[in-house]
């Protein structure tokens, strides 16, 4: 890989109190390229996103997007670089519909005074969330139904069609998988080849490896606030990433 | 057209209307008093302060929080009211401008409570309940303070006409305000940016925050909205009766809450209609007058409105219950 990454951090640390939560951390991901990022609770895998999100500034090291130092003073910035994240478990208003979800935050607004006023133009939104979605590959029944309705797996679908529909460089998935059947995640991985395929950066994070070893390109592996692994994902069988994270084996 | 006939009924505030319709038929045959212009722009006026409080809640419960202190900020705003007129009065001035000054004094202690509610609760993390009972218990108490605990008369008679003077048999400048106040809260709950927000926060609060929703600031002009309508609905009051007791208000967050979760808010934040809660508010106060009209002691209200929550909470939980099966 000598071409310039396309989201970096560089010798990141973060203390919480007297708790080193990030050690010097290293993480670099390429355009087109899927990287896992795993590793023991408390092992920094939530700090490390923290920071690439933007919702937590780092107190040492440097983030770099295509090569350009940047810093970001909350995951607005971030997101307006073109750096979309899924938190675990938090991605959704149930009491949305869907295509209130997909526009949460970037609500379209009607025309004129009204528009200036905050109204929104509903019809709008509902229009482009449909298309969105389905770009990204996700087939989801009547936008104006509120999320709650839908199921499990279709309510992921949702989460992750709008990092999708919104990021334009990388996509950060906290846990995607998590609490879904097989069938529902594998059309998650799905959604992530698809976003991989149109060039973007996919960070996964999850602790179910096999979806680890199935889905990214590499993996980086943390262990107390380190960076003690970051190879090619083919070079792993559950067996040796499980030990890696343990830290039973030095890659 | 069944169909829609069907939609139509299933809305909570069109079956909350109808109950309101079969309360107003059953209270009339008992007292045929009750169903009389007269009576209705008692009603209207008993639900303007009831309505301002429970739009107030309507925002906060939406985003998962509550608002204990919106009696208190009645109160206090109604008394501050009539402490500046009497001041503006006795110096002389005209009493348009001392209206005016008034009007200033009660929006200013709802301005101040509000964001003293917004700060305690986003900058000194308090969750809703506490920051709004220890601003419920200051206020009441600064009500006390300032009047040493009597009635602030001596409103010019200014005061009462724009009070009390009805116009085509029932409404009054007070009551005309409040309709317009529920029409433009309607239009940002529900049709604007503000009111998705809202929402959103009370829906999930981390997934409104990752979507770049600034949660603290929008939290504290959520708190701003109900402690301004309190104190709009404290400066009514003023009008209506043309004193200031430190009194008046007391209980008033029960009268509120029970509007907003008779009128289908969830506690649990993120779902809830104006539409419902202003029936809602409809309700509680027709239910007040209505108990009286048929004989009840008023000292029974605070124990109706109580039970009234009560039945409202439990109906809901019955309903989600029963949708989730």
């Amino acid at each position: 890989m000598t071409s310039t990454a396309l989201y970096e951090v560089r010798g990141v640390g973060k203390r919480y109190g007297g708790v080193v939560a990030l050690d010097g951390v290293n993480f670099s991901l390429h355009a087109g390229e899927v990287v896992g990022l795993v590793g023991d609770n408390g092992a920094g895998k939530s700090t490390l996103v923290k920071v690439l999100s933007g919702a937590h500034e780092p107190d040492s090291g440097e983030i770099y997007l295509q090569g350009e130092r940047r810093s970001w003073k909350s995951p607005h910035d971030a997101m307006e670089a073109g750096v979309e994240t899924l938190y675990q478990d938090s991605g959704i208003a149930p009491d949305l519909t869907v295509s209130a979800n997909v526009f949460l935050g970037r609500e379209i607004l009607r025309k004129g005074v009204l528009g200036r006023l905050g109204f929104l133009d509903e019809k709008a939104m509902r229009k482009q969330a449909q298309s969105e979605l389905e770009r990204v590959g996700i087939a989801v029944p009547a936008s104006n139904r509120p999320v709650a309705r839908l199921s499990g797996g279709q309510r992921q679908a949702v989460a992750i069609g709008r990092a999708v529909a919104w990021a334009n460089k990388v996509i950060i998935l906290d846990e995607p998988t998590n609490h879904l059947g097989a069938r529902q995640a594998g059309e998650v991985l799905e959604v992530i080849r698809e976003a991989k395929s149109k060039g973007f950066g996919v960070i996964f994070i999850s602790h179910t490896l096999p979806h680890v070893l199935e889905v990214t390109d590499r993996i980086v592996v943390l262990r107390l606030g380190r960076v003690v692994a970051d190879a090619p994902s083919s070079t792993y069988t559950p067996d040796t990433l499980l030990k890696a994270i343990n830290g039973l084996s030095q890659q | 057209m069944l169909h829609g006939l069907r939609d139509v009924v299933r809305r909570q505030d069109v079956i909350l209307l109808m109950l309101f319709f079969v309360m107003v038929v059953a209270f009339t045959a008992v007292n045929p008093r009750f169903f009389s212009v007269r009576a209705m722009a008692n009603v209207l006026q008993d639900f303007s302060p009831v309505v301002l409080m429970a739009i107030g809640q309507t925002f906060v419960i939406a985003s998962r929080g509550i608002d204990l202190s919106v009696g208190s900020v009645l109160g206090l705003s109604g008394v501050s009211m009539a402490l500046a007129i009497r001041a503006a009065n006795s110096v002389g001035m005209d009493p348009w401008v001392a209206i005016a000054l008034g009007m200033s004094a009660a929006i200013g202690v709802g301005v101040v409570v509000g964001l003293i509610n917004g700060l305690l609760i986003t900058y000194f993390r308090l969750v809703p309940f506490v920051a709004t009972l220890a601003t419920m218990g200051a206020a009441a108490g600064m009500s006390l303070v300032l009047t040493g605990g009597t009635q602030i008369a001596g409103a010019p008679k200014e005061v009462i006409l724009l009070g009390n003077a009805t116009y085509f048999g029932a409404l009054t400048v007070p009551v005309v305000v409040v309709f317009l106040a529920i029409f433009v809260s309607w239009a940002f709950l529900s049709r604007a940016r503000f009111g998705r927000w809202t929402y959103a926060i009370g829906s999930n609060p981390f997934a409104a925050r990752g979507a770049g929703i600034s949660v603290e600031r929008h939290l504290v002009k959520i708190y701003l909205i109900s402690g301004v309508l309190s104190a709009l609905a404290g400066a009514f009051v003023y009008f209506r009766l043309g004193s200031g007791s430190p009194l008046s208000g007391r209980g008033g967050e029960l009268s509120a809450i029970a509007a907003a979760v008779i009128g289908g808010m969830s506690l649990q934040g993120g779902s809830g209609k104006l539409t419902g809660v202003v029936v809602g508010a409809l309700i509680t106060t027709a239910v007040l007058s209505g108990l009286i009209l048929i004989g009840v002691q008023p000292n029974w209200q605070q124990i109706v409105v109580a039970a009234l929550i009560a039945v409202a909470v439990w109906a809901q939980g019955l309903s989600l219950g029963g949708s989730r099966s």
